[in-house]
């Protein structure tokens, strides 16, 4: 399966890029992806703790099971106000 | 329980705002906040803060913090306004309006929005040097 990964805030600097996709196995977690985004942005993984993730506009847990066209959004802690 | 939220380039209001505020006779406080932009971030003197939202999540998860409230508190309305882009030291980014019965209700929800709001609403900020 195909899902898009958004990137927001300052991790946009650092991959470079607003988004990206990836081929996925089918059943695969949101964790699995995100650390697929790692392999190809290794910067990211020095944040790997700290990152937040969404499906959508909800965020999930690392054991969400993704699907096909699923738009994921990794981001650093929030800031508003 | 009424609710409106703002995500606005455009500076803040107050004056239109307050101006449009519908509150009923049951109603005995209506509560202000301003977040307003200092001009020190951490040891940086700075100019304005850029802030980046991503609308769509920032509006749900608003929702899901008014739904949270609306069960919590008595509150008859809420109001959020909060800036994206560039704003300058001493200008408001964020602007709430709790209408409630009495003020302890009004102060702990909005306490609540607040510290909600800072744990799970995507926006963020970048500060603006003075040089910039």
């Amino acid at each position: 399966m195909t899902v898009t990964v958004k990137f927001w805030s300052y991790f946009k600097d650092h991959t470079e890029c607003a988004e990206t996709s990836l081929e996925l196995p089918p059943d695969a977690t949101l964790g699995e992806a995100h650390a697929a985004v790692i392999a190809q942005f290794p910067v990211l993984g020095d944040m790997q703790n700290s990152t937040l993730k969404a499906v959508g506009v909800n965020y999930q847990p690392d054991e969400f099971l993704l699907n096909d066209d699923d738009e994921i959004s990794l981001f650093p802690p929030v800031q508003g106000g | 329980m009424k609710t409106q939220l703002t995500l606005t380039p455009d500076p803040i209001d107050e004056r239109a705002l307050i101006a449009e505020r519908e509150m009923t006779v049951g109603m005995g406080a209506a509560l202000i906040f301003h977040g307003v932009v200092r001009a020190q971030e951490g040891e940086a003197t700075i100019a304005a803060i850029d802030y980046e939202a991503f609308d769509d999540m920032a509006c749900h998860q608003f929702e899901l913090i008014f739904e949270e409230i609306d069960r919590q508190w008595p509150i008859e309305s809420v109001r959020v306004v909060h800036r994206v882009g560039v704003v300058p030291v001493n200008e408001p980014s964020l602007w709430l309006e709790l209408i409630a019965p009495h003020r302890a209700e009004a102060f702990q929800a909005c306490q609540f929005l607040i510290n909600e709001m800072k744990q799970r609403v995507p926006i963020w900020k970048r500060p603006v040097l003075p040089s910039a």
